[in-house]
C-alpha cells in the first residue's frame, strides 16, 4: 500500500487529535452520537456516489433523488396532509422511485450517449421539479411513528437511522467485494475498452450501478425526512456538495478505477468531524461550504494521476 | 458509400443549424395563437427584458462550453455579485458595479487556474468554486436578503430606466451580444477556442497556448455571470446569496438548445441568443398554462438532456462517461 492511500486516515486522526485538544468535549459519548447523526445521511449518499465515481462517471442527481424520495415518503406514510398510511409499503415505493430515477440516468447515459454529468444535471432538476409539483410549494408533516422513530428512537445509544446507514454500508461492501457487478464497476473505471473486450456488458453494468446509486440516495431521502420530520422541496439543498466532497476527500479518484466504499466512510468522517469541530469552535455553518469547496479542489488535485490524463475537460 | 454518408452528414449538420431558429419561430407562433396578448409590442419588450439576464449568463458559459468545458459556478457568482453591489453601492456608487465584475473575473481566473494547472476536471473545479462563492455570499450578506433604498437605486437607472421606449436592460443585453460576438467570431481568442474545442491535441500541436485560452474563457464566464448579478440586483432592487440560485439550469439549457455542442468546437453567441429566447418563450408559455414556477424545472431538465443528445458530437467521445 502506498502512503498516499493512507493519507485520508491520517488526516482524520490528526483532525480528531487537534479538535479534542482544543475542546475535550469532542470525545464525549454525546458528541460521538451527534457526529454519527450528522454522518448517517452523507454516508448513505456517499456510498451510492462511490460506485458511480469508481466507474469514472459522476452523479449530480443526488439532491434530486433525495428530495423526490423524501417528498414521496412524506405523502404516503401517515402525514398531516392526506389520509394515506402505507407504512412499510411507502418505504418500498420510495426505494423503487430511487431505483427508477437511477435506472433512467443509466439508460440516458448508455442509450442516448449523453455524458453522465449532463444527464444527471438534468435529472437533478427534474427530480426537484417533480417534488415541487407534488407539494405545490408546501411541506408535508410526517406523523408515522416508525419513520420519526428512525431519528428519535435509540438502540445502544445511537438512533436507528445510524444503524440503517451501517446496514447500507454492509450491503455496499458486499456488492463491491463479493459480486460480479462490483468487480465490473472497477473494470469499467480502469479502462472501458478493455472491459468491453473482455466480454463485460458495459451498458448493463452502467445501468445497474446508476440504479443502485439511486436506491442509496432514496434511503438518504428517507433518513432526511425522518430527521426533519417533514418532506419539503428544500430538504436536499447542499447535499450534493457534501457527498462529492466526502467521496473525493476519502481518496476515490474522479478518473475512475480507484477507490472504495470504505474510503468514502473515511471521507464522510473527515467532512463531518471537521464541521463538528468548527461548530465546537464557533465557526458559522456558512463558512463550512466554502471550506468544503477548497477541500474538493485540494483532494482532487492531490489524487489525480496526471501521467494518465493528457486532456482534461 | 462515402458519398451518401457525407450527404447525410451535411443534412444533419443543416438540421442542427436551423432547428433552433425554427423551434423558436414555431414556439412564438404557437404561444401567439394561444394568447394574442403575447404578440403585442409591450409584451415582446417585456420578454426581451426578461431574457437579458439569462442571455448574459448563457453568453459567458458559451465561451467555456465552446472549449468543451463547463461552468457550474455561474449562479453562485451572479448571486455573490448582487450581494457585493447591495453592500457597497451606498459608499462606492458606480464603482460597486466594477468591483462586482472585477471579483467575477478574479474568481474565473482562479477556477481556470484550478482547472488548467491543477488538472481538475472543469465541472468539479467550478462546482467547488461555486461552493466557495456561495459561502462568501452567505458570510458577506449575513445570510439575509439586502433591499436597496431609493438613494441607491438612483445609481441603477442604467438597468431600470429606458431610452426611446426601449428598456435599458435590453440595450445592455445588445451591447453584450455585440462584444461577445466580436470576441468569439473576430478575435484570435475566438478562433483558438473553436480550435481547442474541435480538437485539443491538434490545437496544442499547432502552437496554440491552450492553457491561456482556457483561463481567459473561465474569466469571461465568471465576469459575465457577475455582470448578470449586477443587472439582477438592479432589476430586483436587492442582493441576496440565493438571488440567482435558479439560473444555472436555464443558462446551460439555453446554450445547448441553441445548438452549441457540449463537446466543444461548434457554437456561436447567436445560437445562444436563439437558445435564450427559446427558454424564455417556453417559460412564458408555461406561465400562460399556469405551470408552477418550480415545476418548470421538469421541462427545462428534460429539454437539456434532449438537446445534449441531439447536438453532441459522438465521434469526439468514443467512451461516454
Amino acid at each position: 500500500m502506498r502512503i498516499a492511500s493512507w493519507a485520508p486516515v491520517i488526516v482524520l486522526l490528526l483532525l480528531c487529535a487537534i479538535i479534542s485538544v482544543i475542546n475535550p468535549n469532542f470525545l464525549s459519548f454525546g458528541n460521538m452520537v451527534r457526529i454519527s447523526q450528522s454522518a448517517m445521511i452523507p454516508l448513505v449518499l456517499g456510498i451510492g456516489a462511490t460506485f458511480i465515481i469508481i466507474m469514472g462517471s459522476i452523479d449530480l442527481s443526488v439532491e434530486g433523488v433525495l428530495t423526490l424520495a423524501a417528498v414521496v415518503l412524506s405523502m404516503l406514510v401517515l402525514n398531516g396532509e392526506n389520509a394515506n398510511d402505507y407504512g412499510l409499503f411507502a418505504v418500498a415505493a420510495v426505494l423503487i422511485v430511487g431505483a427508477g430515477v437511477g435506472f433512467i440516468n443509466g439508460l440516458i447515459n448508455v442509450r442516448l450517449k449523453v455524458p453522465s454529468f449532463m444527464t444527471t444535471l438534468g435529472t437533478w432538476f427534474i427530480g426537484v421539479g417533480i417534488a415541487n409539483a407534488l407539494l405545490g410549494g408546501m411541506a408535508t408533516r410526517i406523523n408515522d411513528p416508525w419513520i420519526r422513530g428512525l431519528a428519535i428512537e435509540r438502540f445502544w445509544g445511537f438512533p436507528w437511522g445510524v444503524w440503517v446507514a451501517l446496514l447500507c454500508l454492509l450491503i455496499a461492501l458486499i456488492i463491491q467485494n463479493y459480486t460480479r457487478l462490483g468487480r465490473h464497476v472497477y473494470a469499467l473505471g480502469g479502462g472501458e475498452e478493455l472491459a468491453a473486450l473482455s466480454g463485460i456488458s458495459v451498458a448493463r453494468v452502467r445501468i445497474a450501478a446508476f440504479t443502485i446509486a439511486g436506491v442509496f440516495y432514496a434511503v438518504g431521502g428517507i433518513l432526511a425526512a425522518a430527521q426533519l420530520g417533514l418532506g419539503n422541496a428544500q430538504i436536499g439543498n447542499g447535499r450534493l456538495f457534501t457527498t462529492i466532497t466526502a467521496v473525493v476527500v476519502g481518496g476515490t479518484s474522479l478518473s475512475g478505477g480507484q477507490g472504495s466504499v470504505l474510503q468514502t466512510v473515511v471521507g464522510v468522517l473527515i467532512v463531518v468531524v471537521l464541521s463538528n469541530g468548527m461548530v465546537l469552535m464557533g465557526v458559522p455553518p456558512s463558512v463550512q461550504i466554502g471550506v468544503q469547496g477548497l477541500m474538493i479542489i485540494a483532494a482532487v488535485a492531490l489524487s489525480i494521476n496526471r501521467k494518465l490524463m493528457k486532456i482534461i475537460k | 458509400m462515402p458519398m451518401n454518408s457525407s450527404l447525410k452528414r451535411l443534412n444533419i449538420d443543416r438540421l442542427r443549424h436551423w432547428l433552433p431558429l425554427a423551434t423558436l419561430i414555431i414556439l412564438v407562433t404557437v404561444v401567439g395563437v394561444m394568447e394574442p396578448v403575447f404578440l403585442q409590442p409591450s409584451t415582446l419588450l417585456q420578454l426581451a427584458s426578461d431574457t437579458a439576464v439569462l442571455f448574459i449568463l448563457a453568453t459567458g458559459v458559451t465561451f467555456v462550453i465552446m472549449l468543451g468545458g463547463i461552468d457550474l459556478s455561474l449562479q453562485s457568482m451572479a448571486s455573490f455579485s448582487s450581494v457585493i453591489v447591495a453592500l457597497t453601492i451606498a459608499q462606492l456608487g458606480y464603482v460597486s458595479f466594477g468591483l462586482a465584475v472585477g471579483t467575477g473575473i478574479l474568481a474565473g481566473f482562479l477556477s481556470g487556474i484550478a482547472h488548467v494547472k491543477l488538472k481538475i476536471p472543469s465541472f468539479i473545479a467550478t462546482l467547488a468554486m461555486g461552493g466557495v462563492l456561495f459561502s462568501a455570499a452567505l458570510v458577506a450578506s449575513k445570510e439575509r436578503s439586502i433591499t436597496l433604498g431609493d438613494a441607491e437605486r438612483s445609481y441603477q437607472t442604467w438597468v431600470t430606466g429606458s431610452h426611446f421606449g426601449i428598456p435599458n436592460v435590453i440595450i445592455v443585453g445588445l451591447i453584450v451580444l455585440i462584444v461577445a460576438h466580436v470576441l468569439q467570431a473576430h478575435t484570435r481568442f475566438g478562433r483558438y477556442s473553436a480550435a481547442i474545442g474541435a480538437g485539443e491535441p491538434a490545437a496544442y500541436a499547432s502552437g496554440v497556448k491552450v492553457d491561456r485560452q482556457k483561463i481567459f474563457a473561465y474569466m469571461l464566464s465568471a465576469g459575465f455571470a457577475a455582470l448578470a448579478g449586477v443587472i439582477l440586483a438592479g432589476r430586483l432592487s436587492s442582493g441576496s446569496p440565493t438571488l440567482a440560485a435558479e439560473m444555472l439550469l436555464p443558462s446551460i439549457a439555453a446554450v445547448v438548445v441553441g445548438g452549441t455542442a457540449i463537446t466543444g468546437g461548434v457554437g456561436s453567441i447567436w445560437r445562444t441568443l436563439v437558445g435564450s429566447l427559446i427558454i424564455s418563450v417556453v417559460r412564458i408559455g408555461m406561465t400562460f398554462l399556469s405551470v408552477n414556477i418550480f415545476a418548470q424545472n421538469i421541462v427545462f431538465g428534460s429539454v437539456l438532456v434532449l438537446a445534449v443528445a441531439v447536438t453532441i458530437d459522438r465521434s469526439k467521445i468514443p467512451i461516454v462517461k
